[in-house]
């Protein structure tokens, strides 16, 4: 009477503690570590003594383990060398952006990824099909972040038409509430907000959302062409269903799981991706923070963002299987009996 | 298998130029105009000019010479983070799904830890703590990609596992070891070279991603992906700054997933 669901539940927090455990390891035990590199900078032995102990870093590994696990439990991320703020605030102010920016992208990759795959099965193997299997290549083996620069040239230098830089313009004055743009002009009434922002997020998610549809469009058209070939359409058609709805209703119904995994295997890609737009686009988000941080071997500040980023995506990689299992009742019977 | 290109592309075109990247990669000394890290002209020489082909970068240094010589830190890493990826993550699966049981179980959760990291979080982390070299940027991108080694050795071994010659290897008292190298790995490599080929350009797009973050290979030696970042700089008044390492990336990246489609195609014949 194990369920399928309950488990996958269950297995949510043993993931997280893994991936922090993991993250440890790394800032830890690799030689030449954030912590060897840190007090390098420091030129005596005074001072770096005091550094190590005020980081905890004197104390043995297992016990520095205990005290990093204990904290993680309590949201509680350490201080910033850097900014001297929490690390958690920072992870709070950081996170939505990237949310926002990585929603985007997804809507990007989703509209152009199935829009392109379902022009390519219904031509298929026309012309329209060869161009989009073409551009599925390119699109997927374009450097991403040279194609933000790209799109920067275009837009923002030659046309005029977009900004290239930051989340909002300096002179709108915006405090921030929960940090999601949307949600606080909602809060806030504050409906100016909505067009700033929607004009710097186009370029970033273009970018990111564009290269990650290229894999999209690929194994989705195979995914519904497989499909197709199936049994189950035959006999649909020998009973006189029109071709529309067996298309809507037999062949996308059945290839909806497929395609789930696959938008949601790349939305995890396209996270990573994001990372390195927010430093192209100069989008305050936690990629950003997180490249500032390594660059000023600020390694609370690394560890958190780290830990931030893994966790938003087992979160997401779990409520992928969620929707697999609601989209497919084949699935679910295992699951409750 | 997918296939990537929609039609029977004439075989040796990618594989020529991939061929020409090596070449010149290897070459670099005797092809290149310039010194890479001497400046040799006025900063931002035009293209054509007269201080070389492809004019000079913001401090004046020649960027044929360091489009060339940036070829091998880019090659170096794409091919040797697969290499050691499909050596490591190879050698871990077969282990796994050749043994089976608890084992197989416990390596594999490991793996799947390793998964639930974004591929490029774990390289950029990984870069972090090493610091920027050739041989750390080969180290963090071979690590980050082998999750996906070890489980597609591992599904592989574990069906060989089951069949009668193994069994059969195992009933005349041959070694755990043998009956792992001498008999399963032959029969699961093509498969794990034809993986190894599609992600040669995953891995140089993540090479240059963390070059172009400042994780890579050290300024001022010359590497494709922090070319880039230094054009970024520079994009309102020479946008060829950025243009032309990008393409130089661009091409090689999509020649490479167009080799790797190749070797795909003979495996299928």
């Amino acid at each position: 009477m194990t369920s399928g669901l309950l488990r996958r539940v269950a297995t949510l927090p043993f993931m997280l503690l893994a991936v922090a455990s993991l993250i440890f390891a790394i800032m830890h035990a690799l030689p030449g570590s954030m912590i060897e590199s840190l007090s390098a900078q420091f030129v005596s032995d005074a001072q770096r003594v005091r550094l190590m102990a005020g980081l905890g870093l004197d104390q043995p590994l297992w016990r520095q383990y205990l005290v990093y696990l204990n904290s993680l439990a309590h949201f509680d991320f350490g201080i910033s060398a850097q900014t001297g703020k929490s690390v958690a605030t920072m992870i709070g102010e950081t996170l939505p952006v990237t949310m926002e920016m990585a929603g985007a992208s997804f809507v990007v990759m989703t509209v152009c990824g199935l829009g392109a795959a379902l022009i390519a099965v219904h031509a298929a193997d026309g012309p329209a099909d060869v161009a989009i299997r073409l551009l599925s290549i390119i699109l997927s083996t374009l450097p991403w972040f040279w194609l933000g620069l790209v799109l920067i040239m275009i837009f923002s230098l030659w046309l005029g038409w977009l900004p290239s830089f930051g989340r909002l313009p300096p002179s709108i004055d915006y405090r921030p509430v929960t940090n999601f743009v949307m949600i606080d002009a909602v809060i806030l009434g504050r409906p100016d907000l909505i067009g700033p922002w929607i004009s710097h997020l186009v370029l970033p998610s273009l970018t990111v959302g564009l290269t990650s549809s290229g894999v999209v469009m690929r194994l989705v058209r195979s995914e519904i062409l497989a499909t197709m070939k199936k049994e189950f359409v035959l006999t649909a058609r020998m009973k006189g269903i029109g071709a529309n709805r067996i298309f809507l209703r037999h062949i996308l119904r059945n290839a909806a799981v497929g395609i789930m995994t696959v938008l949601g295997a790349q939305f995890g890609a396209m996270l990573g991706g994001s990372v390195v737009a927010e430093v192209v686009f100069g989008y305050p988000g936690i990629g950003r923070m997180l490249v500032r941080a390594i660059e000023s071997r600020d390694y609370l500040t690394v560890q958190g963002a780290g830990i931030a980023i893994a966790a938003l995506y087992i979160l997401v990689n779990f409520m992928t299987d969620l929707a697999c299992l609601y989209a497919n009742p084949r699935l679910r019977d295992g699951v409750w009996s | 298998m997918h296939r990537l290109t929609p039609f029977a592309m004439p075989v040796v075109l990618p594989w020529t130029i991939l061929g020409l990247y090596l070449a010149v990669a290897i070459l670099a000394p005797y092809i290149a105009p310039a010194d890479p890290l001497a400046a040799t002209g006025a900063p931002l020489s035009p293209l054509f000019g007269s201080s070389g082909i492809l004019g000079t970068d913001g401090f004046g240094r020649d960027v044929a010479s360091r489009l060339i010589w940036g070829l091998r830190p880019m090659l170096a890493v794409s091919f040797g983070a697969v290499f050691l990826a499909t050596l490591a993550g190879g050698a871990y699966g077969l282990v796994a799904g050749g043994i089976g049981g608890r084992t197989d179980w416990l390596m594999m959760s490991v793996v799947d830890v390793m998964m639930s990291i974004p591929l490029i979080l774990a390289a950029i982390l990984v870069m972090a703590a090493l610091g920027g070299s050739v041989i750390n940027l080969i180290i963090s991108v071979g690590i980050s990609q082998i999750p996906v080694f070890a489980r597609l050795a591992r599904a592989l071994a574990s069906v060989e596992a089951r069949k009668e010659y193994v069994l059969a290897a195992r009933a005349v008292g041959l070694s755990r070891f043998h009956v792992l190298v001498r008999e399963i790995l032959p029969n699961i490599v093509r498969p794990l070279l034809v993986q190894a080929g599609s992600v040669v350009a995953t891995a140089g797009l993540t090479a240059a991603a963390l070059s172009y973050l400042g994780l890579g290979v050290r300024p001022p030696a010359p590497d494709i992906g922090y070319m880039v970042k230094e054009g970024q700089e520079l994009i309102f008044i020479a946008p060829g700054q950025t243009l032309l390492p990008g393409l130089v990336l661009g091409v090689f990246a999509l020649t490479a997933a167009l080799c790797g489609e190749t070797i795909g195609q003979e495996r299928r014949r």
